[in-house]
């Protein structure tokens, strides 16, 4: 006998979290693009989707979010700090390679210095994930050592039941125990078997990509020159992946008042390391995108212990040009044999 | 290397507010900025950490923070001193700040120069132009306590007479006996009056020809004066390990969040942005 | 297949023979409804161009790439009509020397591919003029008569929802053949013209600059819609703005190459005053 969570029981559960101050986020698709968005009901999560078109980033780290207003008087200048607003919230069917994402960056946003901004909403937040029961072909989490039940990150993992009829039930931390504990009398035991899991292929072998990535002599390698002569430089790929961090500190008002922002930014436009003098480290597409693969499977991991990477595919699934990771290590598979 | 401010505030992208004491033009388009804290409290966390070598993000509010080095030495921590070319959208702004115009800074990020480990040792300070800032963090970090080290070389170079910075304490350095200072301009940049050598760092400095016995080599400057240098000093028979430098690579949060210095391995403002020759040697070449 | 092989039997004598140093074309993607752009520099690696229907994005703008013309050696590329029409644009804007580009011309409807006959942008002119004559005044397309139909606070609100999930990725300037400029107006700093923030305004700012940037030059191959990952309809404002010009100033860019660009240029004898 398992938990589990009928389909027909979930606008119960929406409703009494809801009432228990939890706002309820979710798989939403509007207008020809998805998301993970606020909703009021139960009826606008949308389970149908292999994952939504937008990761579950810019829930943690928006694309844009003011981190401080200054005001400035003749002898006085005032900051005053914004913070995100206190917003307990429950995400709902996040999937298992963005709940791994949002781990893969706790320790970059917090290594001595802690970026309150991120680990606020962290702390605010709860992550049910539901297990994948399909997958497309740009799905790889199986090609990053991780599943479409991977419990990274997330505080309550679900399995579907077959048709749609529901969830299996594992909560995972005490703050998913906490939220499930709140909708308690929705829930029921049953032997009901879950859905089998999507299968995901393994596309690349990381193991002898990470070796090849790390043989200096690969640097150079003219691999990378021809793997990115057609990226046309922008940051479809960086924006939708959940674990790129990269931003960039913008002002906007005038010398009076105004605000400091926090906004996405991009290893792969040409100004993102450009010098005040002209001199340009990583001039070129090739250098940018050799720097986004090093950074996700060589660097990032020589840090903290985990790839930045969690298989979402959404680079590869939305590039302009159909490059993107999977490809990319891909043809490092084939070089590295 | 690297030392963490375990008490920093919570906040890490807000800047403390400092007002400008002092200023002085030290080239065409080189301004230095005295700053004083106005909050003690930001001051006395300064104080705790700052150590040579570390760097600041100075900022205009509405025009945004630009980085680089802290110029004053670690003996002197009543103050800040910054100096910067003006030529972006931040340095443009903070050259037309005024004394007693309030700026911001966030700061002291990045690990340091050792000097302790050069106690006893002997010194050689190589620079060139606008770089000459971080190397006087620690040429008066050493010369404030003049006791603790061998002997005292400093090579410095510009373009042109004029672009020489720091001409008054050039001119204090130059009159020390305690102080070997041999100063180049490039070919042309000489004035009719000019006295010292003319002619590329890389050639002076093996013209000097620095002993490498019991010697710590500190060099900073543009990329290309870096590379030539480091290769005169091996044929002057420097070790690498003893030979540290300062990268400048572009920052903007400064607290190893924001991905933009990251080089090879490292990310400069968490790691750096002080390296020694043989730990630069180990990044991508063409990403620096 | 009859175009493809005749395509790749034409790409390896340009190669084999010297006329061109590089051919760009498709090549299959990472799916059977992908086509991915391709770039050859030998005749042996002809064979793996493919040409058919899903061929739908237009290459032009590799053109510009920072030094690919600048040895003056010829390229040569397959391109639609739009793309022929980029290609003459470019070379109005002097960003390119059309006599160093071989035009591989293409059009499909439905799967059937054929060829065009041509081999420089000159010599497409006939079928451009008949492009602009069988051109619809106002397109078919539903979304687009809704949009016109709307209040303008209807409008207004349907972009504002539409650019909210702008998230400033740039995909659309960067698959812009047009979008050429080595410095992007939103990416100059002094002053700052544009916010960079991905907000409301800052979303409105950027699309709305960029659709006037693109106004009597834009020739509708949708690149920029494609290439969106948020899926806005960005063709409904450049087709808006098109219309626009086609409306105002008989203009329909991209016929020759010394058409000039209709908002960059004035007469003295114009009847509005300000321009002078």
């Amino acid at each position: 006998m398992t938990k589990i969570l009928f389909t027909d029981k979930l606008h119960n559960c929406v409703e009494k979290w809801q009432s228990a101050g939890l706002t309820v986020i979710g798989p939403v698709q509007k207008a020809n693009s998805s998301s993970y968005a606020t909703v009021k009901n139960a009826g606008e999560l949308d389970f149908n989707m292999v994952l939504p078109d937008r990761s579950i980033k810019e829930l943690f780290f928006p694309q844009t979010e003011p981190i401080l207003h200054y005001s400035i008087k003749k002898q006085e200048i005032n900051t005053r700090e914004s913070l995100p607003p206190n917003e307990p919230r429950i995400i709902f069917g996040a999937r298992a390679c963005d709940a791994s994402g949002l781990a893969i960056d706790d320790p970059l946003f917090g290594w001595d210095y802690k970026d309150e901004y991120w680990f606020q909403r962290r702390n605010e937040s709860v992550i049910v994930t539901i297990a994948c029961t399909k997958a497309d072909d740009f799905c790889m989490c199986t090609s990053l050592t991780l599943a479409p039940d991977s419990t990274k990150g997330s505080d309550v993992l679900l399995r579907p039941l077959e048709n749609n009829k529901g969830w299996q039930v594992e909560e995972l931390t005490e703050r998913g125990r906490e939220a499930f504990a709140k909708i308690a009398d929705f829930l029921q035991e049953s032997s009901e078997p879950a859905a089998p899991l999507a299968v995901v292929e393994e596309k690349f072998d990381l193991d002898s990509c990470v070796a090849w990535l790390k043989n200096p002599e690969n640097f150079d390698s003219k691999f990378w020159k021809e793997i990115s002569m057609r990226c046309i430089g922008c940051a479809s790929c960086t924006f939708l992946c959940p674990t790129c961090h990269c931003f960039d500190i913008q002002d906007e008002g005038d010398t009076y008042s105004g605000i400091r922002r926090k906004n996405w930014d991009s290893c792969s436009f040409s100004l993102f390391t450009m010098h005040t003098s002209g001199h340009n480290p990583r001039s070129t597409q090739s250098a940018r995108w050799r720097q986004r693969i090093m950074h996700k499977f060589n660097y990032f991991p020589g840090k903290f212990s985990v790839n930045s990477c969690s298989g979402c595919g959404r680079c590869s699934r939305q590039c302009p040009v159909d490059m993107g990771i999977t490809e990319t290590l891909q043809e490092i598979s084939k070089l590295s044999q | 290397m690297t030392e963490h401010i375990q008490n920093a505030p919570q906040n890490i992208y807000k800047p403390a507010i400092m007002k400008i004491v002092a200023k002085h033009d030290e080239a065409p388009g080189v301004r230095t900025l005295k700053l004083e804290f106005q909050n003690p409290a930001e001051h006395e966390l300064f104080k705790a950490t700052y150590r040579t070598g570390m760097f600041g993000l100075y900022g205009i509010y509405g025009e945004g923070e630009s980085t680089f080095c802290v110029a004053s030495p670690e003996t002197r921590k009543e103050y800040i001193e910054c100096t910067f070319r003006q030529s972006g959208r931040v340095t443009s702004a903070l050259a037309n700040a005024d004394i007693g115009d309030l700026i911001t800074f966030r700061g002291p990020y990045g690990n340091r120069f050792p000097i302790e480990e050069f106690h006893g040792k002997n010194l050689l300070f190589i620079s060139g132009g606008i770089a000459l800032p971080p190397t006087r963090s620690v040429i008066w970090s050493c010369l404030d306590q003049r006791e603790k080290f061998g002997k005292v070389t400093i090579v410095y170079g510009a373009r042109t007479v004029a672009d020489l910075v720091y001409k008054h304490e050039l001119e204090e350095w130059q009159e020390r006996a305690d102080v070997d200072l041999v100063l180049t301009v490039d070919p042309g940049g000489e004035s009719p009056d000019w006295k010292h050598k003319v002619g590329f760092v890389p050639t002076v400095l093996e013209e000097a020809a620095p002993s490498p016995e019991n010697c710590v080599a500190v060099i900073c400057g543009p990329p290309i004066m870096i590379k030539f240098t480091l290769i005169s000093l091996k044929k002057l028979g420097f070790d690498e390990a003893n030979v540290y430098t300062t990268l400048e690579n572009r920052m903007k949060c400064g607290v190893g969040k924001c991905g933009r210095c990251n080089v090879g391995s490292v990310y400069v403002c968490k790691e750096g942005p002080v390296f020694t020759a043989t730990e630069v040697s180990r990044m991508p070449a063409a990403d620096l | 297949m009859i175009t493809q092989e005749q395509y790749r039997t034409r790409v390896k004598e340009l190669l084999s023979s010297g006329t061109v140093k590089m051919v760009i074309g498709y090549k299959p993607g990472s799916t059977p409804d992908r086509r991915r752009p391709l770039f050859i520099r030998t005749a042996e690696e002809a064979n793996r161009l493919v040409l058919d229907s899903a061929c739908i994005t237009n290459l032009s703008g590799y053109l510009v790439t920072e030094g690919l013309l600048s040895d003056e050696k010829k390229v040569a590329i397959f391109l639609r009509p739009e793309g022929i029409r980029s290609i003459n644009i470019l070379a109005a804007e002097s960003q390119l020397n059309a006599d160093q580009i071989i035009i591989l011309g293409f059009d499909s409807t439905g799967s059937v591919v054929k060829t065009l006959d041509g081999t420089h942008a000159g010599d497409f002119s006939e079928l451009l003029g008949s492009i602009k004559q069988n051109s619809p005044v106002k397109p078919s397309e539903v979304l687009f008569e809704q949009v016109e139909q709307m209040t303008p606070a209807e409008r207004f609100a349907f972009w504002q929802e539409e650019f909210s999930r702008c998230i400033k990725c740039y995909a659309c300037r960067q698959a812009c053949p047009m979008c050429y400029c080595r410095r992007c107006i939103v990416d100059s700093n002094q002053p700052q013209w544009v916010n960079t923030s991905s907000h409301t305004l800052g979303n409105f700012e950027w699309n709305i600059v960029r659709a006037f940037h693109l106004a009597g030059r834009c020739v509708e191959c949708g690149n920029c819609g494609r290439a969106c990952p948020v899926n806005i309809p960005l063709r409904l404002i450049n087709r808006r703005m098109a219309q626009e010009v086609i409306e105002a100033f008989d203009h329909f860019p991209g016929l020759n190459q010394t058409q000039e660009p209709v908002l960059a240029s004035f007469k003295k004898d114009d009847s509005e005053t300000f321009i002078l």
